[in-house]
């Protein structure tokens, strides 16, 4: 940006020198020489006509190069690629996933632990009884059941929801991958482990909720129509959901947090749950694998259609030659 | 005329020298009578005995008839005003009468309050303590001795009385277990208040403290083999935290176990008798969905116990899980962190 104002500016400078000069050419031979009157007004409305000309180029030529420049701008910025991670259907899932789950968490953990002040804060003073907490806990509660058969029909009835599936279906490569990324994080490896589109920490982050989400709505599933279930169903419902409450809470508010905000990489935090991009630069250092993928794939792309037109040329030939 | 009035001045100096022990002889002259009665208004038939030998057993012994029933002052009398207690309990009273805020407690109680709209059924003390009897409360006589408790407040409250003496507490005191609760042991004495009162020792908010009392870890009911972890398990169960969260609409101690007619659950008549459990639970405004499975297995139950089985197993599974999976993402998080630094470190 900086750039192409300095660019501009130098531009500006040339064009005012060249009016000048212009200027200056057209007026010399009239100031010299005459000195009637007449001959005098002449050379002004002269140089009156001449600046008008000049400076309508110049301002023409000023907006062309301004928009010119934008579309400069815009191609510079195709040239920067962006590779998308997270399609809208499924960044759209992960934030009705997200807020679901705060609730759950605000609404849930004071459960876990009444005799807290902060438990009774939250349940009484801010959200007024029992009564409500309940009642927002179970709104909650269908945010993420609605999720998670969302994303049931999505693995299964989307091409990309399906592919990514796949991808995340754990692979002997993973236990090679986690064992080689934990001698490079003690400095026996000299670099890390090169990922597919799915490392094998996306992977256990991917199950992990798989897993929560069954237990935590299996057992919230019992919990909420426990007069259908029988004492001891509701017993084992309520210990589970609990403890895997606490053990996701725990998951989320350290594990994840620290991969989407706290680490150095993207402190405050990641955008790609927002934008779902990834750059050329990320795209290579995090999934290297996935990038040569790609890139391997445009390449065919490439051929394929460098490949069709000669060949439909020579279909248009044939039959040219048979009409 | 001389000796006249010589007897008369003998007579008036024994007079004024007996005057304090033959003021109560002189009641007595009627008042020691067994057959001395007096028709109230509403036709009952009251008796006006005063049995000397009780009297002098009661806390009062040393004190005069005319000390309390200060409205007498002549012979006969015919209207006799409630003896007022408060003319000599009062705090930093002069004749050195029991004080303290038990007896103003009274006044801010039910009875006290009732008594002081001027409802005429309200017991004022001596309805309780009673009058010419007021033995100490130590002694087996006195109304307010821990067995008598019962039968003293169930003169009032007879409906109440007649539950609490078939209920095991009220069983085990009348056997003599004296641990075993009185009505004043869960409702309070001079304090009582109504169970809506919010501070109120059985008010929905109180009663699993005033239960934990007794059937709390620390409780007396140990002793009888009673368990004592009733009160842990249902303040750990989703009743005892709803309570926590000052929730009244949940199950306190009594919702399930009756409060004056408390059983013991072999009791067939029992609340939580394994068959009315169901009913229990499918009260109106609790489980009326309820199902004879959703109240089967067991009730009070600690799934950190072995004895738990499935849950304890589920528990423990769970902890194990999140111990070992956030050690292990923690020390992953580290070894992050420390790689990072030194690669740092070598960049400088």
């Amino acid at each position: 940006m900086a750039e192409r104002i300095a660019k501009g500016q130098q531009r500006q400078k040339e064009l005012v020198d060249e009016l000048v000069s212009n200027i200056m050419e057209t007026a010399a031979p009239l100031i010299d020489g005459e000195t009637s009157t007449e001959a005098l007004d002449a050379a002004a409305r002269d140089v009156h006509e001449r600046i008008q000309f000049e400076a309508n180029l110049a301002l023409s030529e000023v907006v062309t190069r301004f928009s010119r420049g934008k579309a400069a701008e815009k191609e510079a910025e195709q040239k920067e690629r962006t590779f998308i991670r997270f399609g809208p259907n499924f960044r759209a899932q992960h934030i009705l996933m997200f807020v679901s789950v705060i609730i759950l968490i605000i609404t849930g953990m004071p459960l876990k632990f009444p005799e807290l002040a902060v438990s009774k804060f939250v349940v009484i003073s801010l959200l007024g009884g029992l009564e409500n907490s309940t009642l927002i806990h179970r709104i909650g509660a269908t945010g993420l059941i609605i999720v998670g058969v969302w994303h049931l029909f999505y693995i299964a009835l989307s091409r990309t929801g399906r592919r990514d599936f796949f991808l995340m279906i754990p692979r002997p490569r993973d236990i090679k991958d986690f064992l080689h990324t934990v001698l490079y994080y003690i400095g026996r490896r000299s670099s890390g482990p090169r990922f597919g589109r799915f490392s094998f920490i996306e992977k256990f982050d991917y199950w992990a909720v798989y897993w929560g989400m069954v237990i935590m709505i299996g057992s919230g599933i019992i919990l909420w129509f426990k007069e259908y279930f029988p004492k001891y169903l509701y017993d084992i419902g309520r210990e589970a959901h609990s403890d895997e409450g606490l053990l996701a809470t725990l998951a989320i508010v350290i594990w994840h947090f620290y991969n989407v905000h706290l680490n150095p990489e993207v402190f405050p935090m990641s955008w790609v749950w927002w934008h779902g991009k990834l750059s050329e630069e990320e795209i290579k250092h995090h999934h290297p694998l996935e990038y040569a993928k790609i890139v391997e794939a445009e390449r065919e792309a490439i051929e394929a259609e460098q490949a069709v037109p000669q060949a439909a040329g020579e279909t248009s030939d044939t039959l040219g030659k048979e009409t | 005329m001389t000796r006249l009035t010589t007897y008369g001045y003998c007579l008036l100096t024994v007079l004024l020298f007996s005057a304090a022990q033959a003021a109560p002889q002189k009641c007595l002259l009627c008042h020691g009578k067994k057959d001395l009665t007096k028709q109230e208004e509403t036709g009952r038939t009251v008796s006006l005995y005063v049995d000397t030998a009780q009297l002098q057993m009661t806390v009062h012994a040393d004190r005069d008839c005319a000390d309390c029933h200060i409205d007498i002052v002549e012979i006969p009398h015919k209207q006799v005003r409630k003896v007022n207690c408060r003319r000599c309990h009062y705090t930093g009273n002069p004749v050195g009468a029991p004080e303290g805020e038990l007896y103003d407690q009274y006044e801010h109680s039910v009875h006290g309050i009732e008594v002081a709209r001027g409802n005429p059924r309200a017991p004022v003390c001596q309805d309780c303590h009673g009058s010419h009897d007021i033995i100490r409360h130590d002694l087996a006589a006195s109304k307010m001795y821990k067995q008598n408790i019962p039968q003293t407040c169930g003169r009032c409250h007879i409906e109440v009385y007649a539950d609490y003496r078939e209920s095991v507490h009220g069983m085990a005191l009348a056997r003599g277990i004296m641990d075993s609760p009185s009505c004043a042991s869960c409702h309070g004495e001079h304090n009582i208040q109504r169970p809506e009162e919010p501070g109120s020792k059985v008010s929905a908010a109180n009663v699993t403290g005033t239960c934990s009392d007794c059937h709390g870890p620390m409780g007396v009911a140990s002793k009888y083999g009673i368990k004592t972890d009733r009160t842990v398990t249902f303040e750990e169960s989703f009743h005892g935290v709803a309570q926590m969260m000052e929730s009244r609409m949940v199950a306190n101690c009594a919702s399930c176990h009756g409060y004056h007619d408390v059983r013991s659950h072999d009791d067939p008549k029992s609340s939580v008798y394994p068959d009315n459990i169901p009913a229990t639970c499918g009260k109106p405004g609790c489980h009326p969905e309820a199902t004879v499975s959703f109240a089967s297995g067991k009730i009070h139950i600690d799934p950190k116990s072995k004895e738990s089985g499935i849950l304890y197993y589920i528990s423990r599974f769970f902890m194990i899980l999140t111990a070992s999976t956030l050690a292990g993402l923690f020390v992953f998080i580290v070894l992050d962190l420390f790689r990072r630094a030194r690669k740092a470190r070598a960049k400088r």
